[in-house]
């Protein structure tokens, strides 16, 4: 058997995926990242071998990702989130030409080939609009969980309009609604339409071709994914596994590596 | 450049020699040679400021004296560096004797020289410099500055009391066509796979030299000792098999608070900078312009008009970076947008768009600032670094595969 594991630490959540060869992924697993990056990683690498079945020394090679990869200290390699979520985004759907990630604090567009290989990419700015950190905050100032957020979405009837993309300013715009008496469902559903004009603008800075397939934490959110298909025209791919695309990008490109005279334990020396 | 800052330190305490306050881009050098004025370039202060690390606490002096969060970062750092009493070095600098605004290209300059004039209670010339819009300059716009250069120099006999010496002109003419024959000799260097030196990074260490000793016998032989040692580092770095794995072009100021940082990402994958526009700031030289002692004011004039990247049009700097990717044999082209910069900054998004999309070079676009170290995000410069090199290097590998099949 031939194992290999992407480790993807991300500002909010810490995901690690485990692919075999010829048969695909095996188990995906997800833990808070906290405030330790490198004990987060290893926590969800363990938690991942343990859904697969896997002592940590069966996996040939592991690939760190996301902007904790550094600090993965068991990893054999880094890559960028941006080749990760390429790849992962790619296996989960083939015709992927274009990737929307949308994660805790940066947004992204990149533009794949028919291999799942990057031809472009842009990324939000040193800014938190945009990102699932907008959500977050606006969902709080709300007094609503993240799924009641995302769900509450579709019950709007008449829109506000959202008119700042800046996380610590939309808590005032949402104040303001409420005074006037707007419904909640109004105030999701406009949060989430700035948010989805945000993002495709960023992404038409990329050659923005369908199929496009939406990965990151942001993707679990329903309203999200409604509004964006409403700004794009187009429907969107969406996986249940989409929150474990640069997981599983990176566990891809482990498995590139992972050389013929493997070994147990071979590559990898502790956990 | 320490000899520049000694001679700046014995102006300020003996009045003499006089300094003029002149902008790097189309600065008239030359002339003010003639006269034995020394040249002050606020830009280079704000700059060495930064790279040193200490152009934060001017610039805050400066929003705390109004200047709005996104103003040029180079203004706020000279401006208040001067409110702090900071000089980048600790020697003290000049009251210019004239503040000769020289590029008003850029319409912040033209505020900055006016406030600097303001504060230095100096006299103010601003040389009015029409931009190349399109082509070539026409005789009119070289017959204009001519004509301003002409006011400026009863304005220098005024400052120093001295008649022009026409040979002399002649001489720091000639001195900086030599200089410029040298830099542009280096310059064609990197084109040499491997190249011998980084035409950003390190190009950046020779730009101070070239802008305050162009003119002089003492730049000539800096150049000229610069350019046989490159050559011969050229020769050795073949004879040893140096290789860089990746040849770019960048565009843009770097950010100079985190100068190291930042090279240090590119350095990382071993890629080098074949070629850069921020480099011909100064000068544009290696496509084969010349100041030429004939003609000592019309080729200042086109030096100011044309030869300078900043008064050239945006086609043309596209074009310029497109010569280099062809000619210098580049991977790819990087782009440093200057947040505090709207006017060089302004049109990047398309030349990203134009590079990448019609002509399909791999282009990076990154964010931060030349002067304001509050502007740049290590990890997520990194990344997008990252992310560069592992696309460039499965589009290299895809072409060399395709090649080969």
């Amino acid at each position: 058997m031939r194992f290999a594991a992407g480790v993807d630490v991300g500002s909010t959540q810490t995901k690690a995926a485990i692919v075999e060869q010829n048969a695909g992924p095996v188990a995906f697993a997800i833990v808070d990242t906290g405030a330790s990056v490198t004990r987060a990683a290893e926590n969800a690498f363990n938690v991942a071998c343990r859904e697969a079945s896997l002592q940590p020394a069966d996996v040939g090679f592991v690939v760190g990702t996301g902007y904790g990869r550094y600090k993965i200290a068991f990893g054999n390699a880094q890559m960028t989130e941006i080749s990760c979520h390429a790849r992962g985004a790619h296996a989960l759907f083939p015709n992927t030409r274009t990737v929307i990630d949308m994660g805790g604090q940066d947004s992204k567009a990149i533009s794949v080939d028919d291999n799942g290989h990057v031809l472009d990419f842009v990324m939000n700015d040193k800014c938190a609009a945009g990102t699932g950190r907008f959500l977050a905050n606006a969902a709080e100032v709300l007094g609503l969980g993240l799924a009641e957020f995302g769900a509450l979405s579709a019950k709007a009837t008449h829109p506000v309009k959202i008119t700042t993309v800046c996380t610590v300013f939309v808590e005032s715009d949402i104040l303001s609604y409420l005074a006037l008496g707007k419904k909640p469902e109004d105030i999701v559903r406009g949060v989430h339409l700035a948010i989805a004009k945000r993002t495709v603008s960023l992404a038409r800075r990329v050659p923005l071709e369908p199929s496009v397939t939406l990965t990151g934490g942001v993707s679990r959110n329903e309203g999200m994914v409604a509004a964006l298909e409403e700004v794009l025209g187009v429907p969107l791919q969406v996986s249940p596994q989409a929150h474990f695309a640069g997981a599983l990008g990176a566990a891809l490109h482990a498995l590139d590596r992972v050389d013929a005279s493997f070994e147990s334990g071979v590559w990898r020396t502790a956990v | 450049m320490v000899d520049w800052y000694q001679k700046l330190a014995e102006s300020a305490e003996t009045g003499t020699p006089p300094a003029a306050s002149m902008m790097v881009s189309g600065a008239c050098v030359e002339l003010t040679q003639a006269f034995d004025v020394l040249p002050l370039y606020p830009e280079v202060n704000a700059l060495q400021l930064a790279i040193r690390r200490q152009s934060l606490e001017p610039i805050l002096a400066a929003e705390e004296f109004g200047y709005a969060s996104d103003n040029c970062a180079y203004v706020k750092a000279d401006i208040g560096a001067y409110f702090k009493g900071i000089t980048p070095t600790g020697s003290p600098l000049p009251k210019p004797a004239l503040v000769l605004c020289n590029f008003v290209g850029c319409n912040t300059y033209v505020k900055w020289f006016e406030h600097v004039s303001v504060i230095m209670e100096a006299p103010l010339y601003v040389l009015d410099v029409p931009f190349l819009r399109a082509g070539e300059p026409s005789a009119d716009a070289i017959a204009y500055v001519v004509r301003q250069l002409k006011e400026l120099v009863v304005k220098l006999e005024e400052i120093t009391g001295k008649q022009l010496d026409m040979d002399k002109l002649r001489e720091a003419v000639w001195c900086s066509s030599q200089v410029e024959e040298y830099w542009s000799k280096i310059k064609h260097l990197a084109r040499r796979s491997p190249s011998p030196f980084d035409a950003y990074f390190d190009a950046i260490t020779l730009m101070g030299p070239l802008y305050v000793h162009r003119a002089t016998r003492e730049g000539v032989a800096f150049f000229k000792q610069a350019l046989e040692e490159l050559e011969l580092k050229a020769e050795l770095d073949r004879e040893a098999g140096v290789r860089e794995r990746f040849r770019l072009v960048f565009e843009g100021p770097p950010p100079y608070p985190h100068f190291r940082a930042f090279r240090d990402m590119f350095a990382k994958w071993n890629a080098c900078a074949v070629a850069s526009t921020y480099s011909t700031v100064g000068g544009l030289w290696e496509f084969g312009a010349r100041h030429d002692p004939d003609n000592p004011f019309e080729s200042i004039a086109l030096h100011m008009i044309e030869h300078n990247v900043t008064n050239r049009n945006m086609q043309q700097r596209n074009e310029q970076i497109k010569r280099y990717v062809e000619e210098w044999d580049a991977d790819g082209v990087i782009i440093h947008f200057v947040k505090s910069c709207r006017l060089f900054s302004a049109g990047q998004g398309d030349m990203r768009e134009y590079f990448s999309r019609t002509l399909g070079v791999p282009t990076l676009y990154v964010e931060s600032d030349l002067a304001d170290p509050r502007y740049f995000s290590t990890a997520q410069l990194q990344t997008r670094v990252d992310a560069y090199f592992e696309a460039l290097e499965m589009h290299k590998s895809a072409r060399t595969s395709a090649h080969v099949g």
